[in-house]
């Protein structure tokens, strides 16, 4: 779905490269998460995922890039959003109307879909993102939450095969934050969506999602299920990533001799892991 | 030191912050939790007279801020916002702390030194151009004009969102070292890892009433409390919660692999 | 605060149905009104439909808010053109050099009552009128290219906004100690302009994250029949433009 080979960036005007040497496959209906420090390169592979690099934002590009087997390079970004769908951190910046409907509307019109077509997926992306009372609510009344599932609305209305978060939960608080990756936990699994998502929050990363890979000075540092990342608890360390507790707690239990299995990704499994060794 | 006393506030009709009392006591580090809307901003700002109660009275340092001035008040009072770029508005680091500084210190001699001494503790450039740092280091040199101004109450609103856990880490070490040389501080966050590894205090705010006011270890394992207030607890505490009695009071996984391991001995 | 008195309220009334072309030449129609006619009287009367229109639509509250503002600017316009025009007979002197005159104060009170009678509509029309709609049938009926309307909708839609983070900025800067409590209109004003620049800092990203949110939902490739919501002429639409073409010619004619 998303191949990288040799990918190298440096934006204009700039000294050192944001990514390089980037090399990636992303499968049909993978949910993956990607964390890493400030300035690892996140936003700029999710940049050149939905070519945004390198139609708007230009500089240096090496190898290549391609979506659904298009090269990013060769196609209009119009065409990649037939089939990739972003979401931005940034929520009020990202919208472009006032009236939540008019915000659905937006991408429906510009891609010129049929009046029937257009009020179909307009109440089935409402009411998957369970928001269909909001639908002619003004934009400026809603929560952090609410706002960006209609950010997310309004791009499932588009029907993208992929999608592309940008830290979706950067300016929300934990229960929305919870709210919206099991939204698209349930996107991916019921709907067969690709799900790439750039995140700080590692327990919700660990949580959700079935693929993580970590990133650190514009390269990819370590890629693979989550429970196989978290075995490598001092490299992320080391590049200023902190496991979630549970699992640092394995560790621990692992040092003392007392465990001997995998590193639990969230509370249940701890609680498991916990119950075995007191067994 | 904070305190209210039954503090009364509504932007129009509805109550904000209704019937609350609390006290910060001189050195304390208190966190501010509860979920979005509960009124934790509405809180900060009672704090150093951006807003100002209806009914009751909120008492800093021992001025009420009723009737004291707002610029008067922030002479002793630092605040931290969750976005730094409301704050940073000169073109250089020495500059924008320096500009902080007029309003507390009046001889120049002294703001520049308490200047230096800040840049050499962040360890930063002061020729830099603060707006084309990263958000996180742009958080750092608000904190840095912030403590320049030696505050002896500081209070911070989210101060680590959006930072990545490094830069959330040093933000957090700086804080707590001013803390402990007697700084009262009061921090609004969501992320309870931090409120269980820097707080003393905690203070659980729901629909604009208090729900919870304690010690960290009593407050982040009273499960009713935590509920009520749509809060989960930090991960160890949960885990912990989950194993009854034997694990009460445990927050950080040595203490729980300790306990657990006594579990197996015994 | 701007925002106040442009943004939309929502409701049923009769205005509020109302083609927003309709809407637009209803508003305008009437504005000019005020401007072919000498008469105070019928200005008065102009005045007073205004605000029996907004009373009737349900925006009673905000009709009140915009005339009482207005009337309080008009007050400064109307004691400075007053003093100014010294042509007429002199009703009285203020100083000896200082005549109030009869055409003085008939003149200045037409200038304000005009400036009154011709701001009413418009705002009113903003008021219950979505901007959306109305973009929708400038591209649609007017042929007027999507990119502008789009660039007029996106700057009123960011007034709160900016307004909102201004607001954000001026409590940041008096957390630190800047005394914008102070009475002094002229510090104030010096203390605040330092401030565009975080402003403008804000305002920037967020018109690049939009401006690309905008792309690659398709902006560029919006057509003028792209538009999803229809917008008919109906027996109302006809009816408002009628009567506010009478009033015109009424206005004429005195």
């Amino acid at each position: 779905m998303i191949t990288m080979n040799n990918f190298h960036f440096k934006y204009a005007g700039s000294d050192c490269f944001a990514l390089q040497n980037i090399n990636l496959t992303i499968k049909e209906g993978e949910f993956v998460g990607v964390i890493g420090n400030s300035g690892a390169g996140k936003s700029t592979l999710t940049y050149a995922i939905n070519g945004v690099i390198p139609h708007h934002y230009h500089g240096d590009f090496y190898g290549d890039v391609s979506v659904d087997g298009m090269s990013t390079v060769e196609v209009t970004p119009e065409q990649l959003s037939a089939c990739v769908g972003s979401v931005f951190q940034d929520i009020d910046g990202q919208m472009v109307a006032s009236v939540v409907e008019d915000e659905l509307l937006f991408g429906l019109e510009n891609f010129g879909f049929v009046r029937e077509e257009i009020t179909q997926r307009i109440d089935d992306a409402l009411a998957t993102m369970g928001i269909a009372d909001l639908r002619y609510r003004s934009i400026c009344t809603l929560s952090g939450g609410q706002k960006q599932k209609v950010a997310l609305a309004a791009i499932l209305a588009l029907k993208p095969r992929i999608l592309v978060l940008d830290e979706p939960t950067g300016e929300l608080d934990p229960q929305s934050s919870g709210q919206i990756f099991t939204m698209l936990r349930e996107l991916n699994q019921t709907y067969g969506i690709t799900v790439v998502v750039v995140e700080q929050k590692i327990m919700l990363l660990c949580e959700y999602v079935k693929r993580l890979i970590v990133m650190g000075e514009g390269s990819i540092l370590l890629d693979g299920e989550v429970h196989e990342v978290l075995e490598h608890s001092k490299e992320m360390e080391a590049v200023g990533i902190h496991i979630p507790r549970v699992a640092t707690l394995a560790n621990l239990l692992i040092d003392k001799g007392l465990y001997l299995g995998r590193l639990p990704r969230n509370l249940d499994e701890a609680e498991a892991m916990v119950r075995e060794v007191m067994a | 030191m904070i305190r209210f006393e039954h503090t009364r506030f509504a932007y129009d009709k509805t109550p904000v912050i209704d019937d609350v009392s609390f006290t910060v006591a001189k050195g304390d580090f208190a966190a501010l939790i509860g979920a979005n809307g509960a009124g934790k901003s509405t809180i900060t700002k009672l704090c150093n007279g951006l807003l100002k109660p209806q009914s009751g009275r909120v008492v800093l340092n021992g001025l009420d801020t009723k009737t004291t001035k707002t610029s008067l008040l922030a002479k002793t009072t630092g605040f931290l916002f969750q976005n730094p770029d409301r704050q940073i508005c000169k073109n250089t680091i020495a500059e924008e702390i320096l500009f902080g500084l007029e309003f507390v210190f009046d001889d120049e001699a002294k703001r520049k030194d308490q200047c230096q001494f800040v840049l050499e503790q962040f360890k930063f450039d002061g020729k830099r151009d603060p707006f084309s740092m990263s958000r996180g280091e742009r958080q750092r040199i608000a904190l840095a004009s912030l403590l320049a101004r030696d505050p002896q109450i500081m209070i911070l609103d989210e101060p680590t969102t959006g930072l990545d856990y490094r830069e959330c880490t040093q933000i957090m070490e700086m804080i707590a070292e001013r803390n402990a040389s007697g700084v009262t501080v009061l921090m609004v966050t969501h992320d309870m890892e931090i409120t269980q590894d820097y707080a003393k205090h905690v203070l659980v705010l729901n629909q604009g009433k208090l729900l919870g006011d304690g010690d960290v270890a009593d407050v982040m394992t009273n499960r009713a409390v935590l509920e009520a207030a749509s809060v989960s607890p930090a991960q160890i505490p949960a885990l912990a919660m989950r194993f009854g009695p034997a694990f009460t009071h445990v927050s950080t996984p040595e203490q729980m692999a300790e306990r657990i391991a006594r579990g197996c001995r015994a | 605060m701007m925002a106040g008195f442009l943004d939309y309220i929502p409701g049923t009334s009769f205005l509020h149905r109302l083609n927003p072309l309709t809407k637009l030449l209803f508003s305008l129609i009437l504005c000019v009104s005020c401007f072919v006619t000498d008469l105070h009287l019928f200005i008065l009367g102009l005045i007073l439909l205004n605000l029996a229109l907004g009373f009737y639509s349900g925006i009673a509250r905000r009709s009140l808010r915009i005339l009482s503002a207005l009337i309080k600017f008009s007050i400064v316009l109307f004691i400075v053109q007053v003093l100014v025009i010294h042509d007429g007979t002199a009703l009285f002197y203020l100083t000896k050099s200082m005549p109030i005159t009869d055409l003085g104060v008939s003149f200045s009170l037409l200038f304000v009552m005009r400036l009154i009678a011709a701001t009413m509509p418009l705002t009113l029309m903003l008021s219950v009128t979505q901007m959306s709609d109305l973009s929708n049938v400038l591209v649609e009926k007017l042929g007027i290219p999507f990119r502008y309307t789009f660039a007029l909708t996106t700057a009123i839609r960011f007034i709160p906004v900016f307004a909102a983070e201004m607001g954000g900025i001026v409590e940041a800067q008096t957390a630190r100690g800047v005394a914008f409590d102070t009475k002094n209109i002229f510090k104030k004003l010096t203390l605040l302009l330092p401030l565009c620049v975080p402003l403008l800092i804000s305002s920037v990203k967020r018109i690049e994250s939009g401006a690309i949110s905008a792309e690659l939902r398709g902006f560029n490739l919006r057509k003028r029949g792209s538009g999803y919501k229809q917008y008919g002429i109906q027996g109302i639409d006809i009816l408002a433009l009628a009567v506010v073409v009478v009033i015109f010619v009424l206005g004429i004619l005195f």
